[in-house]
């Protein structure tokens, strides 16, 4: 954005006014599809304002990794797709981060209890790959994206064996860790900002709450006080127990 | 023997069709194009400065046409990243989209289009062609015409329109013809064949492909008007 737009963006945000007449803790609107791609195991498209993301689960059998014989894998992989950005080096930015967050926020909550992936010790488990994928970027990726690789993998069944019926991949949805992030623009936080916020932005802190906490990100320059950080974990579980409703858990 | 499709149709009917513009809303243009269960997304990015400078043209703008398959594309899982085939097809795409959109208008600068496939079930190129067109039309580039792209062929003795994954893999052999055309100039902008048909067959084939093209160019027009129509009305 403009320098002039940026200027305008603080000074509003000093009233706690946002361009598009949000609170400062109020999130966009969410839109959750499950099903949307015929030939993944599970699959979602969740898009929060005009930010919009597409996950899709595969189960596939693979050879265990060598230390570890009797566990299958969970692999949560994200692209921030060229459709979301005119230069590749744009992309290069955040992509990483973003990957890196949802990946890890999933697998550290052991959502999965990779033991039961298991077909025959030694030789054959499965491997779950969570694929995200960027339709359009307004901001909050972070988010949109845990959202949506939770919501594909609570949608994905799979066939242990050719024959049988197919089932849900196994998880503890108890730990189930949803994604809140906030921003700060001066000295006030926003939930859930746009892209234009984010861009103004000085400091952005993720936070994964289950039932605890399992996951802190902070980005950007600036910084955050104890009481902000406390003020974003609180919101963070008002946002968990909504969110965690529209994924029917 | 072929004598009745898999799936129903006649074998001069395309798949459902569903067209639609604006669905990357940050982007400059945009376009999903879905047929039968294989579908694409496009964005369109520029006219821009050229990064890296040394790809730049005097005369032109230069395309950057990226092809992708979303990893749940697939029955498999496709890996991530660009393999030789995405590179082949952003190559047939560029040359059909450098004939369609006026590259002379914008010397020295870059116009990228990024085509992601998210279901394939045959014609992936044929639906990206269609989509990234779409794209460059709701991005406001000066063009002399839509592309419209349909895949026709041959299985067993029948010459069909829009093949689907299970008629690729037919048995008794089947070729895959992908096309594309600028229908108000008559011009084919792809032509692909894979298999081997006889010339007299060619030839229906691709008369078969431009009556086909013909509908889909329709439908991506209708797409457009919605668009603009609504933009209006906001």
């Amino acid at each position: 954005m403009s320098i002039e737009g940026d200027q305008y963006l603080r000074e509003t945000a000093k009233e706690g006014m946002r361009l598009d007449d949000r609170k400062p803790l109020e999130r966009r609107a969410i839109t959750l599809n499950t099903h949307v791609i015929n030939h993944s195991d599970g699959s979602s498209s969740v898009e929060i304002g005009k930010t919009r993301v597409i996950a899709g689960v595969k189960v596939l059998p693979a050879e265990p990794f060598p230390d570890k014989p009797n566990d299958g894998a969970l692999i949560v992989n994200f692209e921030a797709s060229d459709l979301a950005s005119g230069y590749p080096i744009d992309r290069i930015l955040y992509s990483v981060e973003v990957g890196r967050v949802t990946d890890r926020g999933i697998r550290e909550s052991q959502l999965i209890d990779t033991k039961k992936l298991c077909i025959e010790p030694g030789k054959k488990v499965l491997f779950v790959y969570v694929d995200v994928f960027t339709i359009n970027n307004d901001g909050n990726l972070l988010d949109t994206a845990n959202m949506a690789a939770l919501a594909a993998l609570l949608d994905a069944k799979y066939k242990p064996n050719e024959n049988s019926e197919p089932v849900p991949v196994p998880l503890n949805k108890a730990n189930i860790a949803i994604s809140s992030t906030f921003v700060k623009i001066g000295d006030t936080i926003f939930m859930d900002p746009n892209r234009l916020e984010e861009d103004a932005a000085d400091a952005r802190l993720t936070v994964g709450v289950g039932d605890g906490i399992n996951s802190l990100q902070k980005g950007g320059s600036g910084f955050f006080t104890l009481d902000e950080v406390m003020q974003c974990v609180d919101n963070a579980f008002i946002a968990k127990s909504d969110i965690l409703k529209m994924l029917k858990v | 023997m072929y004598e009745q499709r898999f799936d129903g149709r006649k074998f001069d009917e395309l798949r459902k069709i569903e067209a639609e513009v604006g669905v990357v809303p940050n982007a400059k243009g945009s376009a999903r194009f879905r047929i039968g269960n294989t579908e694409a997304i496009a964005a369109v990015y520029g006219p821009d400065e050229v990064k890296p400078r040394h790809f730049e043209k005097m005369d032109r703008a230069v395309l950057m046409v990226k092809y992708d398959m979303m990893p749940f594309s697939v029955p498999d899982r496709a890996k991530p990243g660009i393999d030789r085939r995405d590179m082949e097809i952003a190559e047939v795409l560029m040359n059909a989209l450098n004939r369609a959109i006026m590259v002379e208008e914008f010397p020295q600068m870059m116009i990228n289009i990024n085509v992601y496939v998210t279901q394939a079930d045959a014609g992936t190129r044929c639906a990206s062609l269609t989509a990234a067109s779409m794209a460059c039309a709701d991005a406001g580039l000066p063009m002399r015409d839509l592309v419209a792209s349909v895949a026709g062929g041959k299985i067993g003795d029948s010459v069909v329109l829009d093949l689907t994954k299970e008629e690729e893999d037919f048995e008794g052999g089947a070729t895959d013809v992908p096309m594309a055309f600028l229908p108000s100039k008559g011009e084919i902008l792809l032509l692909q064949l894979d298999g081997k048909v006889s010339k007299e067959d060619l030839k229906k084939v691709i008369e078969l492909g431009k009556e086909g093209a013909q509908k889909i160019y329709e439908i991506e027009r209708e797409a457009l008007k919605r668009r603009f129509s609504n933009e209006s009305k906001s």
